[in-house]
């Protein structure tokens, strides 16, 4: 239930928005592959929850539907969580580039 | 995490993110600051609790698949935002309550009344800088809004602080804004809260208490400050518990007010300032902010000598952070901040320097390898290894010297990483120390960039 003041001479404001200008120009989602054989998958991992379960899991998963998928493992690209984040992250995209990446599964935010 | 995936996204390579189903809404809002539309594959529930067999299977039936159609089915798509006022425009008009209820409702408050910010109020905080309103600091996670001189001083009114504090919202900003200080990860499960210090000749003329009850709301300066800062996190930064959402924070804790050194004090025991020791010169005013995570309960020590003193920290400090501390093992960074009591500085301040009071600390609080790891893989890291840290560079090669899991370890990685701030009771025993969170809010300092003619604005 809200206020309401008995106060008939109470003064009015006039209030400015409290949030600022959003900056962030959005862009497209890159194309998906509807059919992952023959293409790279890589696997981009912060090294927490569980990761080194889920990881081979989905992995099992993913190729038992397409057999000739290929993934490059986590550990080629370093943990891109914590100490080094921005350093680990600035190197993305070489490393996926060079590994000729068609497609990242990035974890785990949990 | 999604930002890395944002990165490979804008390369043309599709991504499925793997995320638990308790983050989805936060994930909704950092996609939408991002503005990349990102696929994701949900978790259901939390992974650290459930058995190998419930981990098998929810990755078989529910987060595998969800991977799958994230990098084969259709490209996700982020709905179109929605139109938004321009900055400084004027957005409702209604009497005290009214507005109350109407920011509440839109979820710009921290659930207190706040001061409208009207344009007469908020130009009166913008006169107390030499800087433009429209000036942006720096676009700022995790709605992508642009940290502007103007938002400071809306929420700066909004917050209950007084227009003269202006220079130091915008120190504290510009602090919180340096990729150091990771400004992204203020929504983290720790919960951990920015704490700002302030120092320097403003002390005093902005009233910051640093003496008795220091901590307490219930000064102007140091309660509003403090408020302010979540105020800012909350409608700038995007940093909501429910019903909103961006703030993960599991159980969290409130605002903090904002800390001032007693100056003279140390001074006169002969110790450098808080802020000399962050290598600033005497009479320069500054602030820190200090993530802080975890505080110890009140430590009373007794005797006339340094040792009696610190040997007290060391126990209390080491009883009270050593758990959390495999979070700074883990990125070769934490740094405890001591509050100590200006009686009990003096005492120490006769017989040791800063420096040997870092030392002992660093070499008197220790942790087994075996319980370390033990936190570690608790927390979310099941993989935890002192070998592996040490190879990567991230702790000194002392933290692998022997496989023995009950060798002791440093709790503190660096003496230099220790903070002493001298401030509190006089008339009590009683310091405080206060944890960072890893590399997450590392202490940072600005120097307060004061307008031309502050002396006569102080006088109004």
């Amino acid at each position: 239930m809200s206020l309401k003041s008995s106060d008939t001479h109470e003064p009015r404001y006039e209030v400015l928005w409290p949030l600022s200008r959003r900056a962030v120009k959005d862009t497209a989602a890159a194309p998906r592959i509807p059919d992952l054989n023959d293409k790279t998958v890589c696997e981009l991992w912060d090294v927490i929850f569980r990761g080194e379960t889920i990881y081979p899991l989905v992995r099992e998963y993913i190729k038992a539907r397409f057999p000739r998928v290929k993934f490059v493992g986590y550990s080629e690209f370093g943990n891109f969580h914590g100490a080094r984040e921005h350093q680990v992250t600035a190197t993305l995209p070489d490393k996926l580039r060079a590994h000729h990446a068609d497609a990242a599964i990035v974890g785990i935010g949990a | 995490m999604l930002r890395a995936a944002a990165v490979v996204e804008q390369m043309g390579i599709p991504t499925a993110s793997i995320i638990g189903s308790g983050f989805l809404k936060q994930a909704e809002v950092i996609v939408k600051g991002l503005g990349v539309p990102l696929a994701i594959g949900v978790y259901p529930g939390a992974p650290m609790v459930d058995s190998e067999q419930d981990l098998e299977r929810k990755v078989e039936e529910m987060l595998a698949p969800g991977l799958l159609q994230g990098l084969t089915g259709e490209s996700p798509h982020v709905a179109d935002a929605k139109a938004e006022p321009a900055p400084g425009q004027v957005v409702f008009s209604g009497t005290f309550d009214e507005v109350q209820e109407h920011f509440y409702r839109q979820l710009w408050t921290d659930g207190l009344p706040i001061v409208p910010p009207t344009r007469g109020r908020v130009d009166a905080f913008l006169a107390c800088t030499d800087r433009k309103p429209e000036e942006v600091i720096r676009v700022v996670a995790q709605d992508g809004r642009e940290a502007s001189i103007l938002s400071i001083a809306v929420n700066g009114v909004m917050a209950g602080c007084r227009p003269e504090y202006m220079p130091v919202l915008i120190a504290v900003i510009e602090a919180m804004c340096d990729p150091l200080f990771r400004i992204e990860d203020c929504g983290s499960t720790p919960g951990w809260e920015p704490l700002v210090i302030v120092s320097g000749p403003i002390i005093n003329e902005l009233d910051f208490n640093y003496g008795q009850g220091m901590m307490r709301v219930g000064r102007q300066a140091n309660s509003s400050v403090g408020r302010f800062v979540r105020m800012f996190l909350r409608n700038i930064c995007g940093f909501r518990i429910p019903p909103g959402a961006g703030d993960k924070g599991s159980i969290a804790q409130s605002f903090l007010v904002a800390m001032a050194e007693d100056e003279d004090s140390a001074r006169a025991f002969g110790w450098p300032t808080f802020a000399e020791d962050r290598g600033f010169a005497r009479g320069e005013n500054v602030v820190t902010v200090h993530s802080v995570v975890s505080i110890t309960s009140p430590i009373y020590s007794a005797g006339a000598r340094a040792i009696d003193h610190v040997q007290q920290w060391a126990e209390l400090i080491g009883g009270s952070f050593t758990y959390w501390a495999h979070t700074g093992f883990k990125t070769g960074l934490w740094s405890p901040l001591i509050v100590a009591g200006p009686s009990i500085a003096e005492v120490i301040a006769r017989e040791w320097s800063k420096g040997e009071v870092r030392h002992y600390l660093y070499e008197h609080i220790k942790v087994t390898a075996e319980r370390a790891t033990h936190y570690a893989q608790m927390t979310s890291t099941p993989t935890f290894s002192f070998e592996r840290l040490v190879e990567d560079g991230i702790l000194p090669p002392e933290y692998a010297a022997s496989s023995d899991p009950q060798r002791l370890l440093n709790v503190i990685i660096k003496p230099e990483m220790v903070e002493i701030l001298v401030a509190g009771d006089p008339g009590r025993n009683q310091s405080r120390a206060y944890m960072s969170n890893h590399v997450q809010g590392p202490p940072t300092s600005r120097r307060v960039e004061l307008p031309k003619d502050w002396k006569k604005r102080l006088q109004h």
